[in-house]
């Protein structure tokens, strides 16, 4: 042990710690893979894989002032102040066009990359934030409490010995959408902090602090017993950490998580660079370390970033209107970054928000938990333009004083799952309709 | 039925256990202090705090302004310039008080007579989830602060409804506002969906009745109070929760309240926030009996549940991860420590993910193992270095300014653990002996095999050891998965 412990490398650590006196069928299977290639290119295990950027509207977003239907009475009828008067409209047809902020979308627009999908709900609507917010992220029915999210049931199915990485959530949190039977995905806020700072060096002989840390943080599992098996491969076993997890394995498991990818993450970072500048917002700082991550090549199916204040019950034209500005704008400095790296073609980005608004103004100048509302879809080889039905704004054909939906949400996460993720949906999400054409 | 812990199995470690869900921990003399008691004194005294005064001050701005009705029409008076001015003012001012406000609980936390009564407020602050950020006045969230110390271990519709009035909580969810012409869902939604009796024991219906029921419940932002304004209630006739009558506000917390499922949901609650798990079935069928045994006040519910022998089982104790506010508050208790200085500490939390008077969301914070994500468990990987050295091993924090990231934010010196302060003088001279030493202090029971075998070797490669030696081991023990359990 005492050899091991004066190892810093990642390839050292994994190596030395973690193999040495573990038994194989022990190792998590992304350990026993990286193994095998480690020297490979770190771009070489995704290259050509498609990535998903997933963008969180958090708040419930006012869907009819963000794609507004600029013709229609009704609106204008049900929102006599907040109405978005037609010349200000950025037209995208002859009926429905985006908020006057939203102007880098309009840009994406023109260049033929963007999808808007709209009337996007589901039955029976929710109008409680966390409740409908779940439905959205683990792609339930409404009457159904489904524990694991839709992504990490993904990752479960469709990425076993992956990297803990295959999901990269920018953010102190986890989003519910990543949990799964057996916990996949990292969230991270900035890659600088993003470590074990040591401030007790290796010294002479003496081991580093950092590398008792790595011991301490190493999972029971991957010591009990068995020969030594310095080897390059392992015949791995994934899942080797139990479905039912005591909090203990629980914590273990995110530590072994935090450790590797915390090596991956920070060497690659010092070498990727943005190439475009981007505005300044939190949702943009978000999208800027997504496109670094991206072009330094980490592993990754899908990143997860969230916008939030989309809960305007009062006073919302201002608010609203900047928060518009920072998405549109954030959104197309991305998109020029990753062209810029040569990656468009495989990275889209979609919208979602846990409802739209009520149709009617209220009385404090905002909107009230709604239902039905557009969401939108970025990437060069997606099927660009307006789809779905526009909702009916008749009074008599509103429920509730809300939109009745006419894209289901789950039918453009099987359309994401199988044309983009290339991944069978129906296991993945429990759920028998047909998928969207998004490509 | 609950069925007491027989006195036998009443020890250090079920004192400790006591100490740590009752309250924030504490080193070893208190614990065995408490063990020495006997299980029912030592549970009277920590529940039944309002025997003794907390004399701790209050900040010294915690008072209606009295200026406000002044301020307020000079802000409307004002030009746009001048408006940002006074805006600009304001914002210092609160963002200073609010850095005051969190310190000083946290430090009553820290160093309080009453525990209990900081836990419970800590409780009562994450059901009722109000965040600053858009109550924006220091002094409202001091009052509703205040109100659930003073009310935290009472009838439970005494304190609904004195939540209900609550000036910022009738910001927070625009009750305030409400009038009869439009009336703002918002307060009688989350009353009925987070507060009493959760997702589907209500309709859509009762939400918009009850608002109706509520409207002229009212904010006078002059003198920073509850106000009834008759012209803003709708008098008419609401139908809620299947009855119908003239019903205003307070009717409306009754019906909540006394609908069968209510109790079990608050019970739920309670229990989860201090034992760590739902319970079963059954297990909430007790609870929700004994509640309504004791009148729903929180108190002698309460001290039976830390009488219990449930509340000690194996499946409860140390399987509960911290929150950030616990492993903060505990930490500065086990180590003998002051809190670093009061925006460091703030940045602790917020970085952990725990800010306080500023939940992500209505629902408040999730807990449990959402408390941990990979980012957060290297958060406090490195907040215990921190706390053990007083110096900040990173010279960035996590930006909370959209100007970007890499804003390097040099934390303060803190100052670091006094070893000399309760270390013993084998420890200096016993690996051995230290080793336990810190264990006991830090874990409250022997760490895992293979844990001692690394620290062991971690001290055998340092002796002879030193303060800094010490200090590094006891950030070691801390950046364990096992220190994130209580």
């Amino acid at each position: 042990m005492n050899n091991s412990l004066s190892l810093k490398t990642r390839r050292e650590f994994l190596q030395g710690s973690l193999l040495a006196g573990s038994l194989s069928w022990t190792i998590p299977a992304f350990l026993s893979r990286t193994i095998t290639t480690l020297h490979a290119d770190p771009a070489a295990a995704t290259m050509g894989r498609n990535i998903l950027v997933l963008v969180q509207l958090a708040g419930g977003n006012d869907g009819l002032n963000t794609v507004v239907p600029f013709t229609n009475d009704h609106y204008y009828k049900a929102r006599p102040n907040l109405g978005i008067r037609a010349p200000q409209v950025l037209k995208l047809n002859d009926e429905v066009g985006l908020h006057p902020a939203l102007t880098g979308l309009k840009d994406l627009h023109a260049s033929g990359q963007l999808a808007v999908w709209q009337g996007v709900g589901y039955p029976n609507p929710n109008r409680s934030h966390f409740r409908s917010t779940e439905i959205w992220q683990t792609a339930s029915a409404s009457e159904i409490n489904e524990k694991h999210g839709w992504l990490g049931r993904y990752f479960d199915h469709a990425c076993a010995g992956a990297e803990p990485t295959v999901g990269v959530s920018v953010g102190r949190q986890s989003p519910q959408s990543f949990a799964g039977p057996k916990p996949l995905g990292v969230s991270l806020e900035q890659p600088e902090t993003y470590r074990f700072a040591d401030t007790d060096p290796a010294q002479g002989n003496m081991a580093s602090g950092e590398s008792f840390y790595r011991h301490l943080n190493r999972p029971d599992m991957l010591d009990s017993g068995g020969e030594q098996n310095t080897g390059g491969t392992v015949g791995a076993v994934a899942g080797a950490f139990a479905t039912q997890q005591s909090p203990l394995d629980f914590l273990e498991r995110t530590a072994l998580d935090a450790q590797v990818s915390s090596d991956r993450i920070r060497a690659l970072n010092k070498s990727s660079l943005n190439r475009v500048p981007y505005p300044v917002s939190a949702l943009s700082n978000q999208l800027k370390l997504v496109a670094r991550l991206i072009g330094g090549g980490l592993p990754t199916r899908v990143f997860y970033v969230s916008q939030g204040g989309y809960d305007t019950h009062t006073n919302q034209s201002g608010s609203h209107d900047r928060l518009l500005g920072e998405l549109g704008s954030a959104i197309k400095a991305f998109n020029e970054d990753i062209k810029a790296q040569g990656n468009l073609d495989r990275v889209m980005l979609m919208t979602f928000s846990e409802f739209g608004r009520r149709v009617k103004q209220n009385a404090n100048g905002g909107t009230d938990h709604g239902a039905a509302a557009p969401l939108f879809m970025v990437g060069s080889k997606l099927r660009q333009g307006v789809h779905g039905m526009a909702p009916d704004l008749a009074p008599d054909n509103l429920k509730n004083g809300d939109l009745k939906f006419t894209t289901d949400f789950r039918s453009l996460y099987a359309g994401v799952i199988e044309q983009w993720l290339g991944a069978e949906s129906k296991s993945i999400l429990k759920w028998s309709g047909p998928a969207a054409r998004i490509t | 039925m609950l069925r007491p812990l027989p006195n036998s199995q009443w020890g250090f470690a079920s004192a400790a256990h006591l100490l740590n869900r009752a309250g924030f921990g504490g080193h070893p003399k208190e614990i065995h202090r408490l063990a020495a008691l006997g299980l029912e004194s030592a549970v009277d005294q920590l529940v039944h705090y309002d025997r003794h005064p907390d004399l701790t001050p209050a900040p010294e701005w915690t008072k209606p302004d009295s200026d406000r009705a002044k301020e307020l029409r000079q802000f409307r008076d004002a030009t746009p310039e001048e408006r940002k001015e006074l805006q600009k003012v304001r914002r210092r001012t609160e963002r200073e008080q609010m850095t005051e406000l969190r310190h000083w609980w946290l430090n009553r936390m820290v160093s309080s007579p009453h525990p209990l009564q900081e836990k419970l407020t800590l409780f009562w602050h994450g059901h009722f989830a109000t965040s600053v950020q858009k109550v924006k006045d220091a002094y409202l969230m001091w009052k509703q602060n205040d109100l659930f110390r003073r009310q935290g271990a009472g009838e439970w519709l005494a304190l609904l409804t004195e939540v209900a009035k609550d000036p910022a909580m009738l910001v927070w969810l625009d009750q305030g506002q409400s009038r009869k012409e439009n009336p703002n869902e918002n307060f009688a939604r989350e009353v009925m969906e987070l507060f009493t009796l959760g997702e589907g024991h209500y309709t859509e219906r009762d939400v918009t009745e009850a608002a109706r029921a509520f409207t002229g419940w009212a904010y006078e932002r002059n003198d920073q109070s509850f106000v009834v304004r008759p012209r803003w209630h709708d008098s008419g006739t609401k139908t809620i929760l299947g009855q119908s009558g003239n019903w205003a506000g307070d009717d409306v917390l009754k019906l909540v309240v006394s609908q069968p499922t209510a109790p079990a949901f608050i019970t739920n609650r309670l229990w989860h926030f201090f034992v760590g798990n739902s319970p079963s079935d059954e297990l909430g069928k007790a609870l929700a009996t004994e509640f309504i045994r004791h009148k729903q006040e929180i108190r002698p519910w309460l001290r039976t549940v830390f009488l219990s022998e449930e509340f000690y089982s194996t499946t409860v104790m140390r399987q509960q991860v911290k929150s950030p506010v616990f492993w903060v508050v505990n930490s500065a208790r086990v180590l003998q420590r002051e809190l670093p200085p009061a925006e460091a500490t703030n940045n602790l939390l917020r970085l952990m993910g725990q800010e306080l008077f500023a939940p992500p969301n209505v629902k408040g914070w999730d807990g449990g193992l959402a408390w941990i994500t990979t980012n957060n468990l290297l958060t406090r990987y490195n907040s215990a270095e921190y706390l053990v050295s007083g110096e900040n091993p990173l010279n960035y924090a996590a930006n909370r300014s959209k100007k970007g990231p890499n804003q390097p934010r040099r934390l303060p010196l803190a100052g670091a653990v006094r070893l000399d302060s309760w270390l013993e003088e084998e420890d200096w001279v016993d690996p051995e002996h230290l080793l336990r030493t810190l264990e006991i202090r830090l874990f409250q029971t022997p760490l895992r095999e293979k844990q001692r075998a690394n620290v062991r070797e971690y001290l055998a490669s340092r002796t002879p050891l030193d303060t800094t030696d010490i200090l590094h081991a006891i950030r070691l023990l801390m950046s364990t998965p096992d220190f994130q359990l209580t």
